[in-house]
């Protein structure tokens, strides 16, 4: 079934109609909340409060083109009011971030499956150290893949500064893994 | 003729140390089209200085090295997978689901509302109000005249003559007690004292007592004889 015809669906509540959605969607949720938040329990509690939100606002759900951008927005707000609160009122403990990219069922072989755990270990790492303009530039054009326009809605930038930052954060980001020993 | 006077090694020094007296390392120019480069946005002449500047420059090798790590590894980390049971959580948490229609539920508002925690904190805080209300409201005084009903008995005129003098001596008595507890406000024009104010001028006059009392003889004045 594709999306598009599953949206319709979706708005007029069928349930089996909302679990494809959740399916199709909560990979995205949970790793953008994971880039953002860094801690695993806590992008899944995020990600099932955005599926939450969406659910009591399933008349609003636009149409495929601007699903996606609808729910990254919704996920960002939620994930920035989350870190508002967490920064106000700091966890007593602090892990740094799980390995979750060894959750993730592949078909290579070990030593591959390895090497490329590390090397995404080593990205978000990386990305955690760039601003934070240039790290949501790149989550949301790199990793999400929308474009330019929707990113800046999304920031509530203009469009001039995602233009001129968005090569700029992919030259940080580069020259960081650099300094961590990749790219050589 | 058209071998190179210099080996491929020195020609680098070489270009290198010119480039040092001249415009500096083109390493900038470069950071400014690598994402451009590594895009395949760039015209083949502009990528052809680059493809020549990066076989003379480890470092922007390995830049551009990393440009296109990131570029292949970037979009795999759209999507991570929040575990086995993710989406049965949300659909446990999203799911409707029709009121449960238990014993409890049936029970009236008035007993839902008893057995609500801060039932005795409200109780107390109405409680505490009233009291406070109705201090400051004047005493009711009692009626003015105490109806007596005739009474007729049944033995005879003397009987009932001695009973009317009972009763007419009652009668007196009830009066009486209605002149000494009828308050002097209820005649004058003066508002009825409340409680409160009641209450203060029995503090007043205690205070008034206290104070024209004699003072208790001190030990001291006691001790004086004994020891001058």
């Amino acid at each position: 079934m594709e999306l598009s015809q599953a949206l319709p669906l979706v708005r007029r509540g069928d349930e089996l109609a909302w679990e494809f959605f959740v399916r199709f969607f909560q990979g995205r949720v949970f790793g953008l909340a994971y880039h953002y938040t860094a801690q695993a329990e806590d992008a899944r509690d995020l990600a099932q409060d955005v599926f939450v939100r969406i659910y009591q606002n399933l008349a609003l759900v636009p149409d495929e083109p601007g699903c996606l951008p609808w729910i990254i927005r919704i996920t960002r707000n939620a994930c920035i009011d989350h870190l508002r609160r967490r920064k106000a009122r700091p966890p007593l403990w602090d892990l740094p971030a799980e390995e979750l990219f060894d959750l993730r069922a592949t078909d290579q072989n070990p030593e591959e499956a390895h090497l490329a755990a590390v090397r995404k270990t080593m990205v978000h790492r990386a990305l955690q150290e760039l601003t934070d303009l240039n790290r949501e530039i790149i989550l949301l054009k790199e990793i999400q893949g929308l474009g330019l326009e929707e990113i800046a809605a999304i920031l509530e930038v203009p469009l001039g500064t995602v233009k001129s930052r968005s090569n700029r954060a992919r030259l940080e980001l580069a020259q960081k893994l650099c300094a961590a020993g990749m790219g050589g | 003729m058209n071998e190179p006077l210099l080996p491929p090694e020195a020609g680098l020094d070489l270009t290198r140390a010119i480039l040092a007296r001249t415009s500096g390392p083109a390493c900038q120019r470069l950071h400014n089209l690598a994402c451009a480069f590594v895009d395949g946005e760039l015209d083949s002449a502009q990528g052809g200085l680059v493809r020549l500047h990066l076989a003379s420059c480890p470092s922007c090798q390995s830049l551009v090295g990393a440009l296109i790590e990131t570029r292949n590894l970037l979009p795999a980390l759209a999507q991570t997978n929040p575990g086995p049971w993710f989406t049965q959580r949300v659909m446990r948490a999203t799911t409707r689901r029709p009121a449960p229609q238990n014993a409890t539920d049936r029970r009236p508002l008035w007993w839902k509302l008893m057995h609500r925690p801060r039932i005795a904190l409200e109780a107390a805080y109405l409680g505490a109000a009233a009291g406070l209300v109705g201090s400051y409201l004047p005493i009711p005084t009692p009626p003015v005249s105490l109806r007596v009903p005739a009474f007729v008995h049944p033995l005879g005129a003397s009987a009932q003559r001695v009973k009317s003098q009972v009763v007419q001596a009652e009668r007196r008595s009830t009066l009486a007690l209605q002149q000494s507890l009828r308050p002097k406000a209820a005649t004058s024009a003066e508002p009825r004292p409340t409680l409160w104010q009641r209450s203060s001028a029995w503090a007043r006059a205690r205070l008034r007592a206290f104070r024209s009392a004699p003072p208790p003889p001190a030990k001291g004045n006691e001790a004086s004889p004994a020891n001058p």
